[in-house]
């Protein structure tokens, strides 16, 4: 069951899971509020630790996209916890929906898909699951957020 | 329960999302599939084509679900929304989808401006120093 850092990755991984089990997958979008973690303040460490002891955090949370297809078993996730993702990421399911109507993709993606016109699904399916399964081990936690570190524009 | 119309599906997930609201723990689940159940059936596997749902003749249309995940212990609180949406509506529906979702998933981390303008400053400062 990979978890996928990107999510283009789970996007790409998604689309020929579909492609190649259009009736049977579904997309199922978790959005999931928790109660805060409350953490005893580090005692002695760097200095950024800044407001460790406000009460009343608000509540986090945080949006599962996991495509998955009963009857192979293949299931493909992705997490985030930021709003400004909601969008694409809907935008994405939107995309997913075209081979799920059995519609054609649409023009604007270079992928090249021509090839694969009479393949078994069983293929299909197998390449769906093979790269899944070795992009499993970077799942760690995302902790530091720092992924998205870019320079100043000013 | 029958499926709702797109706009009553809407009506109810703005709902949904807003009985959520300022509270701190639950969930909500959406999910999306292909409608294959009382469709027009499908042409018979042929040795050329032997999954013929991969290419079917005409488009499909895609079934969305809402829930708020309560189970059997709590059936009476359950939420259970489903709609279907045409294949020619979809583009339109997932714009309307996305709005509905950002406007009622509020306790996503909102972008953090703060740290980018401290960076800045202190860039600035840096640059100051430098000049001098």
């Amino acid at each position: 069951m990979p978890h996928y850092a990107k999510s283009e990755e789970w996007l790409r991984e998604s689309q020929l899971l579909l492609e190649a089990r259009p009736t049977t997958t579904r997309i199922t979008t978790k959005y999931a509020i928790k109660v805060p973690k409350v953490r005893k303040p580090k005692t002695g460490t760097d200095a950024d630790n800044d407001t460790p002891t406000t009460t009343a955090k608000p509540a986090r949370g945080s949006l599962v996209l996991k495509t998955y297809d009963p009857i192979s078993g293949v299931t493909l996730k992705y997490k985030t916890t930021k709003a400004a993702e909601v969008s694409r990421l809907i935008m994405c399911l939107g995309k997913l929906s075209r081979p799920m109507a059995g519609l054609p993709e649409l023009k604007e993606e270079e992928m090249a898909d021509a090839p694969d016109e009479g393949t078994p699904a069983a293929e299909k399916s197998e390449a769906a699951a093979v790269p899944a399964v070795q992009q499993q081990a970077p799942a760690a936690g995302g902790g530091g957020g720092k992924g998205k570190k870019k320079k100043g524009k000013k | 329960m029958g499926h709702l119309t797109n706009d009553e599906f809407f009506t109810k997930l703005v709902e949904l999302f807003d009985s959520r609201k300022g509270k701190d723990h639950g969930h909500i689940y959406l999910t999306q599939k292909r409608l294959s159940y009382d469709q027009p059936p499908l042409p018979e596997p042929t040795s050329e084509a032997i999954l013929p749902d991969l290419h079917p003749p005409r488009p499909l249309p895609v079934l969305v679900r809402a829930t708020n995940g309560k189970g059997k212990a709590d059936r009476a609180r359950k939420i259970k929304l489903s709609t279907v949406v045409d294949p020619e509506a979809l583009p339109a529906f997932f714009e309307r989808y996305a709005d509905a979702c950002k406007a009622g998933m509020t306790t996503l981390k909102p972008r953090d401006r703060s740290k980018r303008k401290t960076k800045a400053k202190k860039k600035k400062t840096v640059g100051a120093v430098a000049g001098a």
